[in-house]
């Protein structure tokens, strides 16, 4: 068995050692020569080299230096060059242009020889796939290998961001030994919770009851409004002490609500950790549930939620004497009724407000003891007595496999119980000394990495004869569509060696896809590559948008936004996200992220844009209309607001944003020392001048015009939608936006609707000539414009982007022509969403092995 | 500003009556150590504030013409020569003979990075934008590499957000080296267990056989992490190569820290320190973090430390809200540096100031062989930005201490014009003050050893 398994592990340093001889084509010496050398040069010298030359290198690009593209130089530029003869962009429209003929016979040169290049290359180079699990799959891997749902990310570093990039490449997604120790703090805290001891704890519970009578501000005080409500009402929660560190937890609540006429439905939320009814927003919580009430106090309900208390953030006991009280928690229940109106005044009985007669928490729930989490590990049988040391030996060959995502090899299965025996005389018990061999299996690279090495023990047997890895692919699938491990099911596939075939891939993806899990990747996908984090931090002028946010209306925090409930700029986010995640449910076209007929809402975000007669917080698709203003991404408040200053609709943020995330392409970023137009435009609503004009004297120095020439006029036709994102082709004369402003008589809806049209006279200017392209004047022409000729680039983008997602890194110019066949087959066949995730998993560049 | 009983406490605490507390520390040890004629240790501290500083003169603060210097401008005047203090530098006017401010100097690798990223580069001097294409070692790390073993701790690295941030929004000034950061620690209850009290309540005997115990594990850990490596490709090999540095650098330190069980630790008296102050207490929670990279470089816990005061994106933290907690201005801290408020931005840099001094202070105070702690303390602290917040060339810097580590003080120096040397130089010549001989680093052309005497 040993001499066996030495001889494997020489074979694979051999075929290492071999691959690892080869070098990449590009460093040959051959590159050397230059480009003034290759067939195309006299087109270049004839129109490029004025700008591109050895005096003036615009963009960085010097032709004459560049490397001969048929000898292997410089291909990544040449790959540039040809995209940009392709599109028509260059050389730019007021320079002289090449006959049609000349410039395919360019394209058609720089084409071929760069096919070549790949060929000659794939030989060679290996993509670098290694890197280790992004925050969220080791989350989620943690949650689905354990059983058990547990926040362990808080404690590692947070995961590096670059806007309009994916973070899972392997360059952003590097180690260090601090990294490994949270790690190890976070696999021990887990495994502390996975594995419990033999006995059965002794069980905490707690109860409160709330009377209906009493009134506090005309609210009984069983009762929760809006506003919530004082001392002694539910609204302040359910106080917890002496409860346990650890384990599954139960609450139960009977709540009903009561409705004004014409509302029919209330969300309820428990939140726990800190409570939060103090002067303050520095408590910590967590959301445990939510549940739409939608039954009378004569009908009351009994709801219950569950949890893992590890989860919640207990308060510090307060110090007395020297000496530190128990830890608390507070459970809040929370009404979270939003019809867009919560900034005009209290208005309670106006209100839905939520019941609740009593609330019970238990802890841990111990139904059935040791629980399923345990027993997953520590399975049971008479292996234990009879022989403990192969039952140990099973234990970890079990669960290192599971860890491993393909079966572990007897090596490393020996390894792991050279720990066990090595930690064992000293934590005494089966459990302790398992739960830190278990541990240290959770900090082993093959956990913490994704690779495509792949151990003879690994391949199954049909693997062996294709030498494709099926177990690599079931992962592969996993961590693209679940941001996690795979399940039985894959790892059965892969067992049997039918995964790579292309229609089980199929079949495979859409099962993922239909599977909740697959929110993670919409939701990652989604937020990196629209970037969308970054309206959450953009401060809304609350002088010009009073009443955008939910304001808190008195006290010592007034005029700050309320804490502690989702806000509109969390529904935002989820409306973006939702509405990716229902164009890919629906397998509908990549051209619905321009214009749709539908826009995906809840209430608070329906009254935002204006839409009437949706009620309730859950996100929903409605169709809209033309008039509407709204459908696609463009107009989503997410992108807007994000794309703006908080005062003002910022174009330039919203011409990147279009360029970037919905045509691709790459816009260098400003050079510093430059004055940045958000100071000028948002800083002071008195004294700004417009953006246009400043946009204008901005384009007067050359230097800037090159850039802005090709930029301002994707952002100009944003115009008509404000820094709150709402649809709005009139605005004030410059200097009376914030005057005039009543706040007793343009408080509410109306009176603030009011007041908007009486100051709100002068027409937006949303009018722009696309550089290649025609005058647009508006976010409807600007659409039509990009679905009629920009179709190519924009379902382009889209696979480029799931592709470089979903393999971890970022594509080359090695990647161009097995785009370019991606490209032309989705094409073929509509576009359409969930096709196109199939066929970008069903193709080499995914699977990384040859047909 | 409210004063609370306790925070008087902690002052006489620490400073006076606590003496007691000022321990016979990890003395006990350190002397033994030392022994006769051992050199007394020298230290090194880079502290970084965001959003730059003001400069009502023009970019580098220096008016035009006649004009007086501005009473409020960052700098603390305006011809080079001899230190005059204005309002917003007034709190360092008793350290003058300890501090020296620098003008015109920057990292080039920073300049493309834009208003809001280059702070990631402040202590390393990395080229992210063109020829790296991430950050790289930081000068603390330098300095702990060469002699971080001769402490307890090799560095210690705080920010007031913790963590490592992103790319061009960093939360942590050191950096291991390319891709490497190191997370900040922002919470002074962990700050102060993890210096002072590592333990966690278990006997020397059972740390020390834990720590065996670990090292036996982690060598097999590494043992069957090389064979994994074996099995993957040429470019994956080198990829989980620092995985397998990981572990050995976590071999090394459960060695270490298992050599350092020998010693006693220090004995620190918690009761004048109030490690629980919360983010919203602006002064308390800086000084508190102030005081415990003190307490650290008097019981010689360390001796290279960084501090990021604040993130240049801070807006997921309470630091976005502290002019507004200790001014009243109404906007967020990072719009100061936007709109320039003549009123409050003088009086904001001139709250950093007076919690910076206040550092300055309490080393300078504390006596250390024949001279005091600041004397063997090397301090930078600045911003990557000048006045306006989107520049990211001639950063406000002051440099402070190491008056016994060759460093001469009480001047404004001007590095402009023709005079444009790299900020990498100074950290050349800061690093070979504390023994560290290197040459070059990052961008560096040369020293700048015109400021030793």
């Amino acid at each position: 068995m040993r001499q066996q398994t030495s001889l494997l592990s020489i074979c694979v340093l051999l075929v290492g050692a071999v691959a690892g001889a080869q070098t990449h084509a590009e460093d040959s010496s051959a590159s050397r020569s230059l480009a003034s050398q290759s067939k195309v040069w006299p087109f270049l010298q004839s129109l490029c080299v004025d700008c591109h030359g050895d005096d003036a290198s615009k963009g960085e690009l010097s032709l004459p230096g560049l490397g001969d593209l048929s000898r292997g130089g410089d291909v990544q530029q040449w790959s540039l060059i040809l995209d940009k003869l392709q599109s028509g962009e260059m050389p730019p429209e007021d320079e002289s242009q090449p006959s049609e003929k000349h410039r395919n016979e360019a394209i058609d040169w720089i084409e071929s020889q760069l096919r070549i290049q790949v060929g000659r290359d794939a030989e060679h180079a290996r993509p670098i796939t290694a890197r280790r699990l992004t925050n969220v799959e080791y989350q989620n891997t943690m949650r689905d290998l354990l059983g058990i749902d547990l926040k362990l990310t808080e404690k590692l570093p947070n995961d590096p961001v670059k806007p309009y990039q994916f973070n899972n490449t392997a360059e952003l997604m590097r180690l260090g030994p601090e990294q490994i120790n949270r790690y190890l703090e976070c696999a021990r805290s887990a495994m502390a919770s996975a594995i419990v001891d033999p006995q059965r704890p002794e069980v905490y519970k707690t109860r409160r009851e709330w009377q209906p009578y009493g009134r506090e501000k005309q609210l009984g005080l069983d009762e929760i409004g809006v506003w919530g409500n004082r001392r002694h009402s539910p609204a302040w929660g359910m106080g917890l002490k002496g409860f346990p560190k650890t384990g599954e937890f139960r609450i139960r609540v009977q709540a009903s609500a009561i409705f004004p006429p014409g509302v029919d439905e209330l969300p309820l939320r428990l939140i726990m950790g800190y409570g939060i009814n103090v002067n303050s927003a520095t408590q910590r919580v967590q959301p445990v549930g939510t549940v739409r009430l939608r039954n009378s106090p004569d009908n009351p309900r009994v709801i219950e939620f569950r949890g893992r208390i590890e989860n919640f953030p207990p308060q510090p006991g307060r110090i007395k004497n020297g000496e530190r009280g128990p830890d608390s928690m507070t459970i809040t229940p929370q009404n979270l009724y939003d019809d867009g109106t919560l900034n005009d005044g209290r208005r309670d009985l106006a209100m839905p407000r939520a019941v609740i007669n009593w609330m019970e928490f238990e802890a841990p729930v111990t139904e059935k003891w040791p629980p399923l989490h345990h027993t997953q590990i520590l399975f049971d049988s008479s292996l234990r007595d009879e022989d403990p040391a192969e039952y140990v030996r099973q234990v970890i060959e079990r669960f290192v496999s599971r860890a491993f995502r393909r079966p572990a090899t007897p090596e490393e299965v020996a390894r792991f119980v050279q720990i066990y025996e090595l930690v064992l005389p000293e934590l005494g018990s089966l459990e302790a000394a398992m739960r830190e061999t278990l541990s240290f299996s959770l900090v082993s690279p093959q956990f913490l990495y994704h690779t495509d090495a792949a151990p003879a023990v690994a391949l199954s047997r049909s693997d062996e004869n294709t030498g494709k890895n099926g177990y690599e692919l079931a992962s592969k699938l996993s961590y693209f569509l679940w941001a996690s491990m795979p399940d039985q099911q894959l790892m059965d596939l892969a067992a049997q060696g039918t995964l790579h075939d292309p229609s089980v891939i199929e079949q495979q993806v859409r099962r993922l896809l239909a599977d909740p899990r697959s929110h993670d990747f919409v939701e990652n996908f989604t937020t990196q590559w629209l970037s969308l984090n970054k309206q959450k931090t953009v401060p809304i002028n609350s002088e010009l948008f009073p009443r955008f946010l939910y304001y808190v209306s008195a006290g010592e925090r007034r005029g700050t936004e309320v804490p502690y409930r989702p806000t509109i700029r969390d529904y935002m986010h989820d409306e973006t996200v939702g509405f990716v995640a229902e164009l890919i449910r629906r397998n509908a076209s990549v051209l619905n992220l321009v214009d749709s007929d539908f826009v995906f809402v809840n209430q608070p975000l329906a009254v935002h844009y204006g839409i009437a007669g949706i009620q309730g917080d859950q996100l929903r698709p409605v169709p809209v209309q033309a008039s509407d203003q709204l459908g696609g991404l463009l107009t989503h408040g997410s992108i807007l607001i994000g794309n703006g200053t908080g005062s003002a609709p910022h174009p330039i943020y919203r011409a990147v944003w279009l360029r970037e995330a919905i045509l691709g392409d790459e816009v260098a970023p400003p050079p510093a020392d430059v004055p940045a137009l958000s100071d000028s435009a948002g800083e002071s609503a008195e004294s700004a001048l417009t953006i246009g004009d400043l946009l204008r004297q901005h384009r007067q120095k050359e230097s800037c015009n090159d850039c802005h020439a090709q930029l301002d006029p994707w952002g100009l036709p944003f115009e008509q939608y404000n820094a709150i994102g709402q649809y709005q082709p009139l605005v004030p004369q410059e200097g009376v936006r914030v005057s005039g402003f009543q706040k007793d008589t343009h408080r509410d809806l109306a009176g603030y609707q009011d007041y908007l049209r009486s100051i709100s006279t002068v027409e937006v200017v949303a009018r722009a000539r696309l550089p290649h392209g025609p005058e647009v004047d508006g976010i409807r022409q600007l659409k039509n414009y990009l679905l009629e000729h920009r179709k190519q680039d924009i379902a382009e983008n889209l696979i480029r982007r799931l592709l470089s997602y979903a393999i971890g890194r970022e594509l080359s110019w090695r990647d161009r022509f097995a785009v370019e066949a991606l490209v032309t087959h989705s094409n073929k066949h509509g576009n359409k969403l969930q096709d196109m995730i199939v066929l970008i998993c069903q193709s080499e560049t995914f699977r990384g092995s040859k047909d | 500003m409210t004063t609370k009983s306790w925070h008087l406490n902690r002052r006489d605490l620490l400073q006076g009556g606590g003496l007691g507390l000022a321990l016979p520390l990890l003395n006990g040890m350190c002397h033994a150590e030392r022994a006769v004629g051992a050199e007394l240790p020298k230290r090194l501290f880079v502290s970084y504030f965001a959003y730059g500083a003001y400069m009502p003169g023009g970019k580098t603060g220096v008016p035009g013409g006649n004009q007086p210097h501005h009473d409020w401008s960052w700098w603390p005047c305006n011809e080079p020569g001899p230190l005059s203090f204005n309002q917003s530098a007034a709190p360092f006017e008793p350290l003058v003979e300890s501090v020296s401010y620098l003008r015109g100097l920057d990292h080039k690798g920073g300049w493309k990075m834009g208003g809001h990223s280059s702070g990631d580069v402040f202590a390393t001097g990395a080229d992210m934008t063109e020829h790296e294409k991430t950050n790289n070692i930081s000068i603390d790390q330098v300095a702990a590499n060469r002699h971080g073993h001769q402490t307890r701790y090799p560095s210690l690295v705080l920010g007031t957000e913790g963590g490592t941030g992103s790319y061009g929004s960093s939360k942590t000034l050191s950096h291991r080296g390319p891709g490497r950061a190191i997370p900040s620690l922002h919470k002074p209850q962990e700050i102060f267990n993890r210096l002072f009290k590592p333990y966690a309540g278990k006997g020397v005997q059972q740390v020390r056989a834990g720590l065996k115990r670990e090292a036996s594990i982690l060598d097999l850990m590494l043992d069957s992490s090389r064979s994994f490596q074996r099995q993957l490709g040429r470019g994956d090999q080198v990829k989980v190569s620092e995985y397998l540095e990981s572990i050995r650098e976590l071999e090394k330190r459960v060695e270490r820290t298992s050599q350092w069980t020998h010693a006693q630790l220090p004995d620190i008296d918690t009761k004048g320190l109030n490690i629980e102050v919360s983010h919203k207490e602006p002064q308390e929670y800086i000084r508190c973090m102030y005081d415990l990279i003190y307490l650290a470089f008097q019981t010689d816990s360390t001796r290279y430390a960084t501090l990021m005061l604040e993130s240049e994106q801070s807006q997921g933290s309470e630091l976005w809200n502290y002019a507004t907690y200790v001014l009243g201005y109404k906007g967020a801290t990072h719009d100061i540096a936007h709109k320039r408020p003549e009123d409050y931005s003088g009086k904001w840099d001139r709250w950093r100031a007076e919690q910076h001094a206040y550092f300055l202070k309490r080393l300078h105070e504390t006596p250390e062989g024949d001279g005091n702690l600041l004397d063997r303390t090397l301090v930078l602290w600045g911003s990557a930005h000048p006045h306006a917040s989107h520049s990211t060339k001639n950063y406000p810097l002051q440099l402070a201490g190491g008056n016994r580590l060759g460093f001469r003080h009480g001047q404004l120096h001007a590095f402009e014009g023709d005079k444009k040397v790299p900020l990498a130089n100074l950290f050349v010549s800061m690093l070979n003050a504390i023994d560290v001989p290197v040459e070059r680093f990052a961008d560096s052309t040369g020293n700048l050893n015109q400021l030793m005497g």
